[in-house]
């Protein structure tokens, strides 16, 4: 027999049960569903994020100071110990290009004149090479010590009358003291430049850490202190010589063998199981992307339950259609069906329900995880393999919950079921 | 045709027991010729083993003991598939229920038979199509089953037991679900059928309906009990 012919009478049968044939698919239809939108959004998260990273990046290490093995993200646990004076002694270390704190300051607000946004966060401190040339769509970097400042397109397009370089804002702390800036540069993109802001886009102003973030830190704690032997940085921005591996170990090892030796304030500082760790913009999306494959192997285990769900649900279809269908197995049967042509019709049957089923079920997840990339801001990505793999998991999901109905339904006698009622 | 016999089909001592607790013999050492072209009508009443006669001789069951050939072949002798095979090719049914396939066209119920002898889908059409007209139901090939009436439906039937051009055609109680008349018009078409050169075995239990038949044999308790020509009425 023919498998077109097959095709044709399955069709004729499934469409002939619209209601029940639907609310069978439905099991494998939500399966495919959530395993498809979260890929989707899996793989549009990574490439949002890795596309984030210049190779420039690349040679940047970010530093902070915890208790041993502690787990989380980056800054997980951080201590406020780098000094002033250690970033100027590991700048000077074999091997290291630059060294300088960051630090996040909170504020109430920024105002360009007499135009104020509420701002709790996005002012960020800094070292000067922080930003780089290449993130910046005009102006320039600011310098150390000055009163200057960077912001991003976010923060430009917040006031009505977009920032231009130039312009001073006036950025008002959460303890209320209050300082002036000249905008001096404006990045290319309102993403977060390094792991430590996160990668999401918001309005960020970046400063020099001196002056600013000695003024905020007093008594307003913007994530370090100041405890009268000058401030001290929670996380620290440690620049390779160069990106390739050898050069960022030797700036790693150095930096953090200073930073944990008595000789360094952060040394002397650090508590008996805390460690300095550094680790590149690679290293520490490594951590999301573990976490991020944590979640994506729960919802396909979930799926997977809801597959093993669906398989049954058709199995179960079957079983009652093979039942319902008796009488006409008997009379393929009379004239002349063998048993395969009556194990082929119901296993394609399976089939196709279980491939429509996959089918509808790559088109919604798909459409939601491109909705979701949208809504979160990501470039979306197809994971076309995943594609074909849930069609293939559609048919084999028809064979496996199709073939026991099949086989009774070909071993049907046809004496029996021509008498059946 | 595949045979070169003058036989259709061929009984010789055929018993069939089926095994219920006690053995019961449904058919105890029946020999029967149906000679090709004729038009045989088997009666008897219930538990007489017509039944049991009818899957016989159209290959769906296998005798206990004994030899069956049907359109030349022993049946005996085959499997389950060859079995399967040359009932679908040697073999029309026609039910007393009709037993056409619910969701199929009365077209593709008529060219079903012939999608399992590998025939391609514009052949099926067209010999069903030409089926249809010569029993009078050129006009109504695409409506389904429940669209048709009693007689209609019976029509589609015979129509799709000739579809493979079999050895002989068996009808089991076609007239029993038809009113008198539609029923006269069925039994016509046999004639017709039986006229063409056709083979028609007809089980029944109507006196008037095995009247139409050549020959009746009389069945009882498994046995052959007498075989008498058309319209003599005994012996």
């Amino acid at each position: 027999m023919r498998p077109l012919e097959f095709l044709r009478l399955s069709w004729r049968s499934i469409r002939g049960h619209t209601l029940r044939s639907t609310l069978t698919t439905l099991g494998i239809v939500i399966g495919i569903a959530a395993v498809i939108a979260f890929v989707t959004l899996g793989a549009s998260l990574q490439a949002g994020i890795i596309g984030d990273i210049s190779p420039d990046d690349q040679r940047n290490l970010y530093g902070w100071a915890a208790d041993e093995g502690i787990e989380g993200g980056p800054l997980a646990g951080a201590q406020p110990v780098f000094s002033e004076t250690d970033l100027e002694t590991v700048s000077d270390l074999e091997g290291v290009e630059a060294a300088y704190g960051y630090a996040s300051i909170q504020t109430q607000a920024v105002s360009d004149g007499d135009e104020q946004v509420a701002q709790g966060d996005g002012l960020i401190a800094a070292g000067a090479s922080y930003i780089r040339e290449g993130d910046l769509r005009e102006g320039r970097q600011f310098e150390d010590g000055e009163r200057e400042a960077v912001i991003n397109p976010a923060m430009a397009a917040q006031f009505e009358e977009n920032v231009s370089v130039g312009d001073d804002l006036e950025l008002t702390f959460l303890g209320g003291q209050t300082a002036t800036v000249t905008v001096v540069g404006i990045t290319d993109t309102s993403e977060g430049l390094s792991p430590f802001e996160g990668f999401e886009a918001a309005p960020r102003v970046y400063v020099p850490t001196d002056p600013y973030y000695g003024e905020a830190a007093g008594g307003v704690g913007g994530g370090g202190e100041d405890d009268g032997e000058g401030v001290r940085f929670v996380a620290i921005v440690v620049e390779a010589a160069s990106m390739d591996a050898a050069a960022i170990d030797r700036a790693r090892t150095a930096a953090t063998d200073y930073l944990e030796s008595p000789e360094s304030d952060a040394g002397e500082r650090l508590g008996e199981d805390q460690v300095v760790t550094l680790q590149t913009s690679t290293e520490l999306l490594q951590q999301l992307e573990d976490i991020l494959d944590l979640l994506q192997n729960f919802i396909v285990g979930i799926a997977a339950i809801s597959l093993l769900v669906g398989s049954i649900g058709i199995a179960n279809i079957m079983l009652v259609s093979v039942t319902e269908r008796t009488r006409e197995i008997g009379i393929m049967k009379a004239v002349g069906a063998q048993n395969r042509d009556v194990l082929g019709l119901f296993l394609t049957e399976a089939v196709v329900l279980g491939v429509v089923g996959a089918v509808i079920g790559t088109g919604l997840g798909l459409a939601a995880g491109y909705l979701g990339a949208w809504y979160i801001d990501l470039p979306p990505v197809y994971p076309l393999e995943y594609v074909a793999l849930a069609i293939a998991v559609g048919v084999l999901v028809g064979v496996l919950s199709g073939l026991y109905p099949a086989w009774r339904a070909a071993r049907t006698d046809p004496i029996d079921a021509l008498r059946y009622e | 045709m595949t045979s070169s016999g003058e036989r259709a089909v061929s009984l010789r001592d055929v018993r069939k027991t089926y095994r219920v607790g006690e053995p019961v013999h449904a058919l105890d050492g029946v020999s029967l010729e149906i000679p090709r072209g004729s038009y045989t009508a088997i009666v008897g009443p219930s538990g007489s083993g017509k039944s049991t006669l009818m899957h016989l001789v159209g290959c769906l069951d296998t005798p206990t003991e004994g030899e069956i050939s049907v359109g030349g072949r022993e049946v005996t002798a085959l499997s389950e598939r060859e079995r399967t095979s040359l009932r679908g090719s040697e073999v029309g049914f026609v039910f007393q229920t009709f037993n056409l396939m619910p969701r199929l066209s009365a077209l593709e119920n008529v060219a079903l038979p012939q999608l399992f002898q590998g025939v391609s889908t514009a052949e099926r059409l067209e010999r069903a199509r030409t089926l249809l007209e010569e029993v009078g139901l050129g006009d109504r090939t695409d409506h389904l089953p429940n669209e048709l009436s009693g007689g209609q439906r019976q029509r589609v039937a015979v129509a799709r037991a000739l579809v493979n051009d079999p050895a002989l055609v068996l009808a089991d109680e076609p007239t029993g679900n038809l009113d008198t008349e539609t029923g006269e018009r069925i039994l016509a078409l046999f004639d017709d059928l039986h006229a063409a050169g056709n083979t028609v075995v007809m089980v029944t239990h109507e006196p008037h309906v095995a009247a139409r038949a050549e020959r009746t044999v009389h069945l009882l308790d498994g046995r052959i009990e007498r075989i008498e020509p058309a319209g003599e009425g005994r012996e």
